[in-house]
């Protein structure tokens, strides 16, 4: 693991995720308003951040929370959206490979949406980018997401709606970017295509919630790629 | 509690994917199926993104796309993006 341990990849991963950091900061302070509006104080919000580290599933948990589900339904509905994790952390199994333990608990900890997705495009580009990409990735979005879910739960009365903004689209732009980097050509195309249509079934046919679809739609394209001879 | 048993579940997911991943095999057809995932789980991710999504949402997916494949850039990508929801918003 000589040049991907490097710092250099470590900001370097650092570096990349400054622009969807952004983003995250915007999401965090809107996160932080709900929690408020939850009971939360700043200081459990801010350990929240730290110790759950997955934006999405603390939002959910939190409405659940306030709308009056209990505690085991809202840490499932938070937990049943953080289930793509275990295929993201899955498919980067090299990063993992001889480390010792507490480097993979650490890693996995670090892993999210955002430089997992970053990591797996800068790879397909041709750049060596290993584990202390992921983690200077993973670290700089930790710090962005816990200060401005603590400075949302501080300053609750001023935040603007990231909606208006048109913030809420800046992930899928981010994803469609990231998406257009993983494509290797022809054979990825059968794969995603099936993808889509499990996600869009599901949902709009099925009426399945849509966190299930995406590890569904994931599943079933990877399986569809698996099968085929020429992948 | 709510955090401390989201926090623990959340670990538990991350980390049983790292070490499900060491259990299996370099070659064959579920490592295809393992190097394929990520593309698929991020088509997956924009497409349950879109679903709730009206015709402004999908014209800037469209915009998007289109700057993705021009510039080969995240950032670039982003604000073509927001640029674009954002005017269709407040025009329409």
């Amino acid at each position: 693991m000589s040049s991907s341990s490097s710092s250099g990849g470590f900001f370097a991963g650092a570096r990349d995720i400054a622009p969807l950091a952004f983003g995250v900061a915007v999401y965090g302070l809107a996160f932080g308003l709900l929690a408020a509006q939850a009971g939360f104080t700043p200081l459990q919000i801010g350990v929240m951040g730290l110790v759950v580290y997955a934006g999405s599933s603390q939002i959910i948990a939190t409405q659940q929370w306030m709308a009056g589900a209990g505690l085991l339904a809202s840490v499932l509905a938070g937990l049943a959206l953080n289930l793509r994790i275990l295929l993201m952390t899955a498919s980067i199994r090299d990063l993992f490979a001889g480390q010792p333990l507490w480097k993979t608990a650490f890693g996995a900890h670090m892993t999210a949406d955002e430089n997992w997705a970053l990591l797996l495009a800068a790879r397909a580009r041709g750049r060596e980018v290993g584990y202390a990409y992921l983690v200077g990735g993973g670290l700089t979005q930790t710090a962005c997401w816990c200060a401005s879910t603590v400075l949302g739960v501080v300053f609750a009365k001023v935040i603007p709606e990231p909606k208006a903004l048109g913030m809420d689209f800046a992930f899928t732009a981010a994803f469609i970017a990231i998406a257009r980097s993983l494509w290797r050509g022809r054979p990825d195309l059968l794969p995603w295509l099936v993808s889509v249509a499990v996600v869009f079934g599901g949902v709009k046919l099925a009426g399945a919630p849509s966190h299930w679809m995406l590890a569904l739609g994931g599943l079933v394209g990877a399986a569809v790629a698996g099968a085929r001879r020429d992948g | 509690m709510l955090i401390a048993a989201l926090a623990l579940g959340t670990f538990a997911i991350r980390f049983g994917g790292a070490r499900l991943g060491q259990a299996i095999p370099a070659h064959g057809p579920v490592a295809r199926a393992l190097n394929a995932l990520p593309g698929c789980l991020i088509v997956a991710l924009v497409a349950t993104s879109m679903l709730s999504g009206g015709w402004r949402e999908w014209t800037a997916g469209a915009v998007a796309l289109a700057a993705a494949v021009v510039t080969r850039n995240v950032p670039a990508t982003m604000a073509c993006g927001i640029a674009t929801i954002w005017t269709l918003r407040h025009a329409f």
